[in-house]
């Protein structure tokens, strides 16, 4: 599978989970490699990528960390969106 | 700049000790941040309200630890504390800085923030307190480029830390500087991305006198031990009977009751002794640790959040602790490992060994059961002091301030 196809797979799983669970990394890692069939390290390489440019972000709530879709104005502060 | 009157916390200022109060009201006097941060002191004070939330999204790119988002509930009436996120950096091992370096750090937090500090919060790193979200990245990319990295927060990995060890202390019976350097390099992602369940703290003290305290407060306590005899200087021995009582302030607080002194020659029942550093912190010329030397690695210390408050469990007696550690890190990954498969959200590594068992934990990281795996080897994590003692404190602090003169 290719990367950016492999990208939006795991975009759709945590937009599948927005609102009703709070996703950790190794949820995401595991989830995405069992639905896929996939290495859980490609599923993280992947994950981190989107990370690193915005496509998801880390939150934090309840002494917890988890992964999100990042709102408009978080990418609107860090200038990814106009 | 508004002038807060605060006769609540102007209490603060009183008695012979430094004020936080103070320092924050020399900090208002140019910084408009610092100057409603103590506005709104006075009022919670005054309202015994809280008004912060915390957590959130806020952050730098790339990284899910290292800032913690702090807001005023109030932000209308204090605009300077509306956003008052904290910035964490990461210490250098055994809090070694110079002034410059420090000046350095100090510059870029008064331009870009309230120029308050702690330093050092209670996990190890220099905690910068309060700036807003639009600052964050010039922040990073200002304390990056000199050479500075965030510290960590969340369910990750927490800043290593470690007490002075080698660098000043004789009694540190590994370089715990060199260790934990090494553990932050190494798991650099561990410790930006949080990938765990909660968080996850490795405290390195050189020996079992603890002076980071991790035995109390550290997942992974890493302490300096020794195998083998206590080396003893009977001539320096005889040197310190004619300047303490050995009998009461030596043998009589051993805990194993391993020592005796008979006016001439002290002897160490060695098989009983448990390490405790206490005889050798008395007598420093007179006792030194065992020759060969390594480090007890204890698990699951922490404070009283979810369950109640644990102290850490000795999980390997003695372990030698050389360059490139590559032993103690693939045990950490396996711990880490055990802990991922069996943790619900917020709970620590002690709290899952609670309720897994001892065996299980055991099983799955390759450590043999052995006798000296004790639980809970230090009992009390806190200090405790007798009317008697606080007496005995009075009148040397009344001397000290009669006489000018000060007994450490």
């Amino acid at each position: 599978m290719e990367i950016a196809e492999l990208q939006d797979k795991i975009f759709a799983f945590v937009e599948a989970a927005k609102g009703k669970k709070k996703l950790k990394e190794k949820d995401i890692i595991k989830g995405v490699s069992a639905e896929q069939s996939m290495q859980p390290d490609e599923v993280k390489k992947a994950m981190r990528a989107m990370i690193d440019v915005g496509r998801l972000m880390y939150s934090y709530g309840g002494g917890a960390s988890s992964v999100e879709i990042p709102s408009e104005e978080y990418l609107r502060e860090k200038g990814l969106i106009k | 700049m508004k002038k807060y009157t605060t006769p609540l916390i102007d209490e603060l200022e009183k008695g012979p000790w430094p004020s936080f109060v103070t320092e924050m009201k020399k900090a208002g006097k140019h910084n408009e941040m610092a100057n409603d941060a103590v506005g709104h002191l006075e009022k919670c004070y005054r309202t015994k309200m809280g008004y912060w939330k915390h957590g959130g999204i806020v952050g730098v790119l790339g990284y899910g630890g290292g800032v913690i988002g702090r807001y005023s509930e109030i932000g209308d009436e204090f605009p300077g504390v509306a956003h008052f996120h904290t910035v964490r950096l990461n210490q250098p091992s055994g809090f070694f800085y110079t002034s410059k370096a420090l000046k350095e750090i100090c510059d870029i937090w008064d331009k870009y923030g309230s120029g308050l500090t702690n330093v050092h919060g209670s996990t190890g790193d220099l905690v910068l307190l309060g700036t807003k979200t639009d600052a964050l990245e010039t922040i990073f990319a200002e304390y990056s480029s000199r050479g500075w990295d965030l510290g960590s927060s969340g369910s990750a990995l927490r800043t290593p830390s470690c007490c002075v060890g080698q660098g000043r202390c004789e009694w540190a019976m590994y370089d715990t500087m060199g260790l934990t350097y090494a553990l932050t390099q190494e798991f650099q992602d561990e410790i930006h991305r949080p990938t765990f369940s909660y968080k996850f703290k490795i405290k390195s003290s050189g020996c079992a006198c603890d002076c980071v305290a991790s035995i109390a407060r550290a997942d992974m306590s890493i302490i300096g031990t020794w195998k083998g005899d206590i080396q003893i200087d009977q001539a320096e021995v005889k040197n310190y009977s004619s300047k303490m009582d050995i009998k009461a302030e030596i043998i009589d607080m051993c805990p194993t009751q391993c020592m005796s002194y008979d006016g001439k020659e002290l002897k160490i029942n060695n098989a009983e002794c448990n390490r405790c550093m206490h005889c050798i912190s008395k007598m420093t010329k007179a006792l030194k640790p065992g020759k060969e030397r390594g480090a007890t690695i204890c698990i699951g210390s922490k404070a009283p959040i979810v369950v109640g408050s644990l102290l850490s469990w000795v999980i390997i007696p003695f372990i030698k602790i050389e360059e490139p550690y590559t032993e103690l890190k693939d045990l950490i990954r396996k711990i880490w490992d055990w802990w991922d498969e069996n943790a619900k959200p917020r709970e620590r590594i002690g709290e899952v060994i609670e309720m897994k068992g001892m065996r299980s934990f055991l099983e799955a990281i390759g450590v043999p059961p052995m006798p000296q795996q004790i639980r809970e080897p230090r009992k009390d994590p806190f200090m405790f002091y007798t009317e008697d003692d606080i007496a005995s404190y009075k009148a040397k602090e009344a001397e000290e301030k009669k006489t000018g003169k000060y007994k450490f």
